[in-house]
């Protein structure tokens, strides 16, 4: 008898594969978001959001002199032994889940709203203040961008800026 | 070990109890020392203040509550309790408090990263904690076999639509079909980009890789279908899941999809 139930279940599953139902939304929807798993993994390619982030120094007359602009993308190298204890890898991975819920909230955001109100702009920007401030001591001020990476198997082919900060000081 | 198909195979409940209890312990246990090592990033300058997640959280006294249990200092007993609960599991086995302690406390840390840190593991390990969860209280009202039914087919179901979920959506698209979404997200994976002679550049391998990859997890559900079948499936997945950690760097996708092998099995020998 369990064999008709399971064969049953797989073929609605492959029914909700043709048809959408409407995304459900919530401040707690979010949080409790574990319980809905919706198991689709590395599913689409298409345009990903990459944070960039400068440092500037203020002269006297008050220009700015900027560095380049860096790409704060997470890179480790693999070692077995990180099946067992994976910290630094797992918190870069971290980092670009946020950077997607970041890219995420902005594009549901109502147009002309202030992006710095969202929590994840919040978090970006302070991650992005912690950065800069560790690797550029003697620079005053920060900046970030979010852009949007189209990649092909060679390579990026396309890049447009999403959203560009006003410029901080660095505390 | 051989297989020997001409007689019925069924894994033991206590057999598949206990390997369920120690694998999730393994893979609870992983997670909770790496939080441990996470630490920093949780504090000052990290991407991870509370200070500012804070405002997550849309009602005012449970946002009261977790302000108390998310200083370090709690936070760190938070963890240090729940390697405790996981050492219990580990040596007595499952009960009612250890196991509802870790369901409550994997909800508490779920909070603390904005409801998932890692995504997927953190989905599949909240299946198998929750998968043991019904077992413990539904033993309260039945007989525990019925109870540990209950338990081992949530985990089962949920780690089967894990598997044929991710190959159907991948089957839909037309970039998987043709092996250039292997490539792409490998360069974009955290050890990536590949280097520029690696085999998996060679476009006819990506697609077999790819379409290998697709069909697998297509038919994950005929793995229930015998419990040697379930074996197969899960050494493959065994395989599969290690290659995912290697290029992608998700250690603990391993673990937590491993733990649900037991009762892949074990489900797979009851049908």
């Amino acid at each position: 008898m369990s064999i008709y139930w399971v064969i049953a279940y797989f073929l609605v599953l492959a029914l909700t594969l043709i048809y959408k139902t409407p995304i459900v939304r919530g401040p707690w929807l979010f949080l409790l978001r574990s319980f809905f798993p919706n198991w689709k993994f590395f599913h689409t390619v298409g345009y990903v959001p990459h944070l960039y982030a400068r440092a500037s120094q203020v002269s006297a007359n008050g220009e700015h002199t900027w560095t380049a602009w860096e790409h704060l993308y997470p890179r480790t190298s693999p070692s077995f032994w990180q099946l067992f204890h994976n910290p630094h890898t797992n918190l870069g991975l971290a980092q670009q889940n946020l950077i997607d819920h970041f890219w995420a909230d902005l594009n549901d955001a109502p147009d002309g709203s202030d992006p710095r109100s969202l929590v994840t702009y919040q978090m970006v920007a302070h991650f992005v203040q912690g950065v800069l401030k560790n690797k550029h001591p003697q620079h005053s001020h920060s900046q970030f961008e979010l852009r949007m990476l189209l990649d092909n198997t060679t390579g990026t082919v396309h890049t447009h800026v999403m959203m560009t900060s006003p410029v901080e000081v660095l505390s | 070990m051989t297989l020997d198909w001409t007689i019925p195979f069924v894994l033991s409940t206590p057999w598949a109890i206990r390997a369920l209890e120690l694998l999730f312990a393994l893979s609870a246990g992983i997670q909770t020392l790496e939080y441990w090592r996470m630490q920093a990033a949780m504090q000052g300058k990290g991407l991870w203040v509370w200070s500012i997640q804070r405002q997550d959280i849309p009602t005012a006294w449970i946002r009261d509550v977790l302000d108390k249990l998310f200083t370090p200092t709690m936070f760190r007993v938070l963890l240090l309790t729940r390697l405790l609960a996981l050492l219990s599991l580990l040596v007595q086995g499952g009960n009612l408090l250890n196991i509802g302690f870790l369901f409550v406390s994997n909800l508490a840390v779920l909070i603390r990263w904005r409801g998932a840190f890692n995504g997927g593991s953190d989905f599949m390990s909240l299946v198998v904690i929750t998968g043991l969860l019904i077992a413990q209280v539904a033993s309260c009202f039945t007989d525990t076999e019925v109870a540990w039914r209950a338990g081992f087919w949530y985990i089962t179901i949920q780690a089967m639509t894990s598997y044929f979920m991710s190959g159907s959506v991948k089957l839909l698209q037309p970039e998987w079909r043709n092996g250039s979404a292997m490539t792409i997200f490998l360069n974009a994976a955290i050890h990536g980009p590949l280097p520029s002679g690696h085999w998996l550049r060679k476009p006819w391998l990506a697609t077999s890789g790819s379409w290998a990859f697709i069909v697998w997890e297509c038919a994950a559900p005929l793995a229930l279908l015998d419990a040697r079948l379930a074996l197969i499936f899960c050494l493959i997945a065994a395989l599969f899941h290690f290659l995912v950690f290697w290029f992608f760097g998700l250690n603990r996708f391993f673990w937590a999809w491993v733990a649900t092998f037991p009762a892949i099995v074990w489900c797979s020998g009851q049908i």
